[in-house]
């Protein structure tokens, strides 16, 4: 018995269909065309930390952040630092959310965001090569294009504005962290918010 | 007495608040409100030093769910905060059975169409008999069907405290009927989680397992322990195997996995809960 259950174990402790993120391993990489129609790739940024910052602009806990201009903030901030801050749109044509370039660049106007780039993923490859479930789902990788923190964007999961204050904002933590030489501390964080708008696969 | 009880026969004071759900991104007072909540009682009155159940009661509008304890890939669990007078006590959730929801390829666990989410409340032993004892909730949830809602309400209920045993609310009566069925069953099974690294094998047995069926699922309580994705379940021998793959958020190993092992064949849904201790590193002897 005892080796038939090693068996069923060893069989399904197989490669799964693509390799997941894992924060300490290089993170995935990708190319993808902003609102402007500028290509990016994880290679143009080689020595400077990136932040990737999934987003859906109908998404009530998206809403709760850039509503309290947590996320503008976090992206000036990051901004000063020299972080390069991406914004990742994944959601597929006819879907909640989906962005054509110039609907997200009238949305970053209203709203005031401050990420370098709004990057557009309507076939989700790149949101599929993260894994990214839901928005916000934030991702942070060092200059040596390794990950360092993936997951939600505060320690507080609720729908509530009020809540941001009260909340440890795991990404300028972890920015703090990498910028002074020291290990993230908190280098994962179970992501929340509503589901990536996926198209079918 | 904060409330003198004057003479009406008991079912008149017990007042039902029905509250409706305040999007918190909708200005719109005729804005779209996915779910109703109310707070309902199942007996007429509260007895002095017992224990009351009372329940939330959440509507879901076709095709939208709110979220269970662990709410999966995404979503948030429904929350409960009360406000009692002094001595009284609410007591958590006692989560009916979940249900699992596929959405473009991810994996949610809660709930639709009507639940009801029992609390077992105290009441202290001097609540004097002739007064009434006013219960508010503050219910949140997150109500999805693809899109999200997130939404709030402030639930009350007055009941009196009654000197002898009160009668069952006969328009709650079904709903608590329900409810009842569809909690989990402590299960008497013996079992052991063991973590392989990529994939945690959760092995079961002992009497009453369930019968091998494509309607079979299991939840884990814990959060960030097992990936969401449904889980592989089959017999091996008198025992049931439990795999799935490990959460990519793992950070810890809880010291025993709750888990809640679900059946849709039969007229209801039924679900069974068992603890299990967690080992990392080896499979099990047996």
């Amino acid at each position: 018995m005892k080796s038939m259950f090693l068996f069923a174990l060893s069989c399904t402790v197989a490669t799964p269909l693509w390799a997941k993120p894992v924060v300490g391993a290089p993170a995935p990489a990708f190319s993808v065309v902003d609102s402007h129609g500028r290509t990016h790739t994880l290679a143009d940024y080689k020595g400077r930390t990136v932040v990737l910052e999934w987003s859906n602009p109908d998404c009530p806990f998206v809403r709760k952040h850039y509503g309290a201009g947590n996320l503008q903030k976090q992206q000036a901030d990051a901004a000063a630092q020299g972080v390069v801050w991406l914004t990742i749109n994944s959601g597929a044509p006819g879907k909640q959310g989906h962005f054509d370039a110039a609907g997200a660049n009238a949305w970053i106007a209203r709203v005031g965001g401050k990420a370098n780039a709004y990057l557009l993923d309507p076939d989700g490859r790149m949101g599929h090569a993260y894994d990214a479930k839901t928005t916000p789902h934030l991702y942070v990788i060092d200059g040596h294009g390794v990950l360092r923190y993936m997951g939600g964007i505060d320690s507080i999961q609720s729908a509530d504005a009020d809540d941001v204050a009260k909340a440890t904002q795991y990404v300028p933590l972890a920015l703090a962290e990498l910028a002074a030489g020291k290990p993230v501390s908190v280098p994962t964080s179970e992501p929340y918010g509503c589901s990536v708008k996926y198209g079918a696969p | 007495m904060r409330f003198p009880y004057t003479f009406p026969p008991l079912f008149h004071r017990a007042v039902f608040a029905l509250a409706y759900a305040s999007p918190a991104c909708a200005a719109d007072e005729t804005a779209f409100e996915p779910v109703r909540a109310e707070l309902v009682a199942e007996h007429v009155a509260l007895v002095p030093g017992g224990t009351s159940s009372l329940g939330v009661h959440l509507r879901h509008a076709p095709h939208w769910h709110s979220y269970w304890i662990n709410p999966g890939d995404s979503g948030l669990p429904t929350t409960l905060a009360w406000s009692l007078p002094a001595g009284y006590t609410a007591g958590e959730v006692e989560w009916p059975v979940p249900k699992r929801f596929d959405v473009g390829g991810l994996h949610n666990i809660g709930y639709e169409g009507d639940v009801l989410l029992p609390v077992a409340l105290k009441v202290p032993a001097d609540a004097v008999a002739g007064s009434n004892a006013p219960l508010a909730v503050t219910v949140k949830w997150l109500a999805c069907r693809e899109e999200c809602i997130p939404g709030k309400a402030t639930l009350s209920l007055e009941l009196p405290v009654a000197r002898e045993m009160p009668r069952p609310d006969a328009r709650v009566a079904a709903a608590f009927t329900t409810a009842r069925l569809a909690q989990p069953q402590a299960s008497a099974w013996s079992g052991s989680a063991h973590d392989g690294g990529a994939r945690i094998a959760v092995r079961l047995a002992g009497a009453g397992l369930p019968s091998m069926s494509a309607r079979l699922d299991a939840f884990v309580v814990q959060r960030k322990v097992v990936g969401n994705a449904p889980p592989s379940i089959r017999r091996d021998g008198d025992a049931l195997l439990i795999e799935a793959a490990r959460s990519e958020y793992f950070t810890r190993a809880p010291v025993d996995l709750d888990l809640v092992v679900t059946t849709t064949d039969g007229p209801a849904p039924r679900g069974w809960h068992v603890r299990v201790p967690y080992a990392a590193g080896t499979a099990p002897a047996n």
